[in-house]
């Protein structure tokens, strides 16, 4: 029995059933294991690890009758099954950033982001297949496996955050939490037709998750709806005394919402960028679904207004030049001295520190991980500094520019968040075609912008699912949940669990479960 | 090799120091909140930032840019509001995250300079120094930032004085230890394996260097003596060279005296100790003249000192330039620090060093290498100004027109001679002992009344140390204080006159060798505490006046 | 093209990874063409642009107070090393069998 009575709930229904005393949490993680046993291995792969021990942990917790148990009820959260991109320390669970160099690695500490999930009452099911240390667009560079797209098993799911979009669109938990450096959790939502939302950089603490790109990484959540995205948001936002790019932010995202669906969002000024409706290798689908949103926009009272972002085309450059160079940086420690893959370490028995760094680096990095750290150390080095770096960092402050004019005319922009459905595995070989995966989505990480993929149907051409972007100022997130609220009821009949669920329901008796994907 | 003296006078040597100081007197790291603590376990104190685990994020320690702050103003450099930290690209297994964080081309300080006073046997290194103009010492008092006199020996009563430009000071954060099993005396070549501790691992550092403004060995001895002195005033480092809290390396190159073109430099390490410094940089000249005057050229090398050998030996030689990929730190904010975070800073400055020794000099009549000694310990300048309070506080001191004045060089002397020696055979700070500021007054005072003799004066210090006390009690127990009172004295004599009348006449008489034996029967009755100084004074007078 | 095989072969050994000669031919051309996709960046006037090294505007001077918090228990700080002893991370001689100090 699959339960998809349950793992259908949203954030309030659990927590309201939950206070009620409609459910246990025990059966919230129950039906929860149970899709993950059902779906997961040998069918979506989208997680790397379990964690039932620490889910039971959790909802004993809930359970039980305690103070503690009715503080933790009364968490925002309380008893939503989560799972985390594997870039997200858990202490004691393996965070490997789907890499061999971790591959057993244990967390010793646990990150800020999945701390506050977890105080805030949600039920911790696992970890999360990626792209190896975010470095990719697929979850097709994950040293381990391949996540499938739920809709459709022989495309990905999108990357780098993968196995979050996958196990949120599959059932298998309510909200993940990703991280975004580039697109990582925007791109795969929309390839899975789920919501994902990447808050403006210093929304969340990064403390804990495992760096890619320092000054473009942030962290954000995957669910099913609006609201689940933003009550999730309200529950890990705000400063970390740990993170000195944290900010100070009021959890008023989910506040944002119910506003929206309660007033609407007339005499909003919604922003369009005319160039992005003919960008290069834009599929039809996407530009009839981005002009669809539009006309929704404007039957709820919103002002359509062109906006110029004439800049936005050197983002991509730009990204490539500075992701890479905080990359190379960051991916230095990795040279198995204090971590590193244990076994490579003893059958490698270098006979000098320099060869052990040199083999170790080799066995434990992927092509893409490697290919990131050979060009961030090459634009870094010294007479190549000023030729990319200090300019990317320039044109950096252009493309803010253009979105802080464009904002003193709207309130967000809408945008294409791929130029593209989700494609087949291998069908995206060379490095340079993949990055153009991510145009739409790279400016507002350059910028530091918050923006989200809200799913709006099926692509009439692929059938698969198609979603749009809708951008904020810098720390003026809530207006793109008012948005995205409001344009989510434009779209009441399309599906947030993938009809995989519904197949599988059917022929639940008869499917064999395999065994749980640990990593 | 030629000694150093022979080759100074015809080459010109010139130095530049860097200096590596831990802010070991700070409770945290520079960026995580891991204690600082020498000889711990080894990886003990230790956390996902400083053993650079995956997802760990850097926060500064605000306290260590505070001692920066102090490091700069103490050493006349222009702070830096504006700056930001730097990531340095390296791989070495010491530093968790193999990149360093340390700052870029801007410092929190900028272009300072100390004045350095070079006096006795250590100014004899010097051969250039020039006779005192008129604009002497403007830089020492202060105020003229841009002195023009960066390196020129200027001639002074007790030696000579120069300056020395401070390039910059910046913050960075230290490496980890590393023990090297299997090599020779634990250096690094043909070890079998080699162990990593992080607890040093990110301990706050600061790093001074100079500009090539030093000349001689002595000079460079001096000056980290100096800022030595300083950064113990300001409290921001134990400054221990033996444990490492106080690093330093050297540069030095040669060039013929009179010639403006500077030399190829070799960059000098493991030089820790004071003697280190001086007797590596010594004979790395020596080494380089000796090179020169053979016809060769000095390579462009690191060169470790080997005290046991007495000699410097060349490190790797690098092939490519270093190229560290510095780049500003995403993780960390800028820096643009308020007048009021520099002010605040300004306002806990210390009375340092050189003021310290002037108002000795000026106020207390100390003599000037007393004064600059005593300056120079913040632990005896704490109890040097503790005495004079004591002495301004005590009404009691009788019969000297300016006790502060009479006293403070008796007490500068006990302090820097007998307090010093027993401090070092016992491995003792002042504060360790039982002598307190109020006892080494009351001694003073009876040295200064010429109550005791220097010998026994010497005698109660040493017990007031061991044991405390006052010293008047002691002098009184022991019973050893001199009768000095003239009256008394006089009293004494008149008695003895009139007991020997006969040995008055044959001493009236010519016979002037029987002043001997009034002395004695003077100290006879006054059982040996007679200022024999002033007996002798009285008796004379009294046998010439009759005469008369 | 930017690069040679060569400079491919340097950057590899400053980046501590170990290229076998086919993969340094493939690194080679992979780079070149990205490198070729950063043209953009070196075609703007930037005359006057201040760089953004930090995204989030006027946010200077983040720092803590000084005080201690216990970090990790010494065995959580050991137990992913491949390789320790005496409680401490144990690693290769540094320079290997004929190196030189």
């Amino acid at each position: 029995m699959l339960r998809s009575e349950y793992t259908n709930l949203s954030v309030v229904d659990i927590r309201e059933g939950l206070n009620a005393g409609n459910f246990s949490a025990k059966e919230i993680a129950d039906a929860s294991l149970s899709c993950i046993d059902a779906l997961d291995a040998g069918v979506v792969d989208a997680f790397l690890s379990t964690t039932p021990m620490l889910a039971y942990e959790a909802a004993e917790k809930l359970d039980t009758n305690s103070a503690k148990s009715a503080q933790v009820k009364a968490g925002i959260l309380a008893g939503v099954p989560i799972a985390f991109k594997d870039n997200m320390n858990l202490m004691g669970t393996h965070t490997t950033c789907a890499s061999k160099m971790l591959a057993d690695y244990i967390s010793p500490y646990t990150a800020t982001c999945v701390a506050k999930t977890l105080a805030a009452g949600a039920i911790p099911m696992g970890k999360l297949n990626m792209d190896e240390f975010a470095f990719g667009s697929s979850t097709e560079t994950s040293a381990f496996k391949l996540t499938r797209n739920p809709w459709d098993l022989e495309r990905v799911p999108g990357g780098s955050s993968g196995g979050s979009v996958a196990a949120v669109a599959s059932g298998m938990v309510t909200v993940a939490l990703g991280s975004d450096t580039g697109g990582s959790i925007r791109q795969p939502a929309a390839f899975c037709g789920v919501v994902g939302f990447k808050p403006t950089y210093g929304v969340v603490s990064r403390y804990g998750v495992v760096a890619f790109g320092s000054s473009l990484d942030q962290v954000g959540p995957i669910g099913r709806s609006v609201a689940d995205v933003a009550i999730t948001t309200d529950a890990i936002c705000g400063r970390d005394p740990l993170d000195c790019t944290s900010q100070d932010v009021n959890p008023g995202y989910y506040n944002s919402v119910l506003a929206a669906q309660q007033k609407g969002i007339k005499g909003m000024k919604i922003g369009v960028v005319p160039e992005y409706l003919e960008a290069p290798g834009i599929e039809r689908e996407v530009v009839k679904a981005l002009k669809g949103a539009i006309a929704n926009l404007q039957e709820l009272g919103a002002q359509i207004v062109d906006v110029s972002l004439p800049n936005a085309q050197a983002a991509l450059a730009a990204y490539y030049v500075i992701g890479p160079c905080e990359a190379f940086s960051n991916l230095s420690r990795f040279d198995s001295v204090r971590y590193g893959n244990k076994n490579d370490v003893v059958q490698t028995a270098a006979t000098d520190l320099g060869s052990r760094y040199e083999q170790a680096r080799a066995h434990g990095f992927g092509p893409e991980a490697i290919r990131r750290i050979m060009l961030g150390s090459y634009l870094l080095s010294s007479g190549v500094y000023n030729t990319y770096y200090y300019p990317a960092q320039q044109v950096r402050t252009l493309i803010t520019k253009d979105y802080q004019q464009a904002f003193e005319q709207v309130d967000v922009i809408l945008a294409p968040v791929s130029p593209r459905t989700a494609f087949k595995f291998g069908e995206v070989g060379d490095p340079t075609s993949m990055y153009l995966s991510d145009i739409f989505t790279i400016p507002i990480n350059i910028a530091g912008n918050g923006g989200l993929s809200l799913p709006v149907g099926l692509g009439e051409d692929s059938g698969l699912p198609v979603a749009v972007q809708i951008i904020g100022p810098q720390f003026g997130d809530y207006a793109i949940m008012r948005a995205a609220a409001a344009l989510e009821q434009c779209y009441p009949d399309i599906r947030r669990i993938a009809p995989l669920m519904d197949s599988l329901n059917a022929s639940a008796n008869g499917l064999k479960s395999p065994e749980r994907g640990v990593a | 090799m030629k000694d150093l003296q022979t080759v100074l006078r015809e080459w010109e040597a010139v130095i530049g120091l860097e200096v590596h100081t831990e802010l070991t007197t700070l409770n945290t790291k520079m960026f995580c909140s891991c204690k600082i603590e020498f000889g711990a376990l080894p990886n003990t104190h230790v956390c996902p930032v400083c053993l650079g685990l995956p997802g760990a994020l850097p926060v500064p320690n605000k306290a260590a840019i505070q001692s920066i702050v102090l490091a700069g103003l103490a050493t006349n450099c222009k702070i830096q509001k504006r700056s930001m930290f730097y990531r340095k690209n390296y791989f070495y297994p010491d530093m968790s995250k193999n990149f360093q964080t340390t700052q870029g081309p801007i410092a929190f300080c900028m272009d300072g300079w100390l004045s350095l006073d070079v006096n006795g046997n250590a100014a004899k290194e010097r051969v250039d120094v020039v006779a005192n103009k008129s604009a002497d010492s403007s830089c020492q008092q202060g105020g003229q930032q841009n002195c023009q006199l960066a390196a020129v020996a200027t001639q002074t009563s007790l030696g000579y004085s120069t300056h020395i430009g401070i390039t910059r000071i910046h913050m960075e954060e230290d490496a980890g230890k590393m023990i090297h099993v299997g090599g020779t005396d634990g250096r690094i070549t043909g070890s079998d394996y080699s162990l990593v501790d992080y607890n040093r691992c990110g301990t706050p550092l600061i790093e001074l260097v100079t500009e090539p403004d030093l000349r001689t060995p002595e000079e460079a001895r001096l000056f980290l003596q100096k800022l030595r002195s300083i950064y113990l005033t300001l409290g921001i480092s134990d400054c221990s060279m033996e444990e490492g809290s106080l690093r330093c390396d050297g540069n030095v190159s040669l060039r013929k005296r009179g010639s403006s073109k500077l030399g190829v430099k070799t960059e000098l390490k493991n030089m820790n100790s004071f003697k280190n410094l001086h007797d590596g940089l010594a004979y790395e000249i020596c080494r380089q003249a000796e090179v020169l005057e053979n016809g060769g050229t000095v390579a462009q090398e690191t060169r470790h000192w080997e005290p046991a050998n007495k000699r410097t030996v060349s490190m790797r030689v690098k092939e490519t330039a270093d190229d560290y990929r510095l780049f500003p730190e995403p993780d960390l904010a800028p820096y643009d620090l308020s007048d009021e975070f520099v002010e605040k800073c300004r306002a806990r400055l210390p009375e340092l060093p050189d003021a310290k020794a002037k108002r000795y000099f000026d106020d207390y009549e100390v003599a000037a290498s007393d004064a600059m000694n005593l300056a120079a310990d913040v632990e005896l300048s704490a109890f040097f100004d503790d005495a004079l309070l004591n002495i301004k506080n005590n009404e009691k001191t009788e019969g000297l027109a300016t006790p502060c004045q009479a006293l403070a060089q008796p007490i500068a002397n006990m302090l820097l001679n007998d307090v010093v020696a027993y401090l070092n055979s016992n491995n003792l700070l002042i504060g360790d002992t039982q002598l307190t500021a109020a006892a080494i007054c009351e001694l003073a005072e009876l040295r200064v009344r010429d109550a005791i003799s220097s010998k026994q004066a010497k005698e109660v210090l040493m017990m007031l140390a061991k044991d405390g006390g006052s010293a008047n009690a002691i002098v009184n127990e022991l019973g050893i204080e001199q009768v000095s009172d003239a009256s008394e004295l006089e009293t004494v004599i008149d008695t003895i006159l009139a007991q020997f009348p006969e040995k008055v006449e044959q001493y009236r008489g010519g016979k002037l060798g029987l002043m001997g034996f009034f002395v004695g029967q003077a100290m006879k009755e006054t059982k040996g505490q007679g200022n024999p100084q002033l007996l002798n004074k009285i008796l004379s007078e009294k046998l010439d006046a009759s005469e008369a | 093209m930017y690069l040679t095989e060569n400079d491919v072969r340097g950057i590899a050994t400053y980046a501590r990874i170990g290229l076998a000669d086919d993969e340094v031919k493939a690194m080679t051309i992979d780079l070149n063409n990205i490198i070729e996709s950063l043209k953009p960046i070196t075609e703007y006037d930037l005359t006057g642009v201040e760089p953004t090294f930090h995204p989030i505007a006027g946010l200077v001077n983040v720092m803590r107070d000084d005080i201690q918090i216990d970090g990790l228990a010494h065995n959580d700080a050991m137990q992913n090393a491949p390789s320790s002893a005496d409680g401490q991370f144990r690693i290769p001689p540094i320079l290997g069998d004929g190196g030189e100090a």
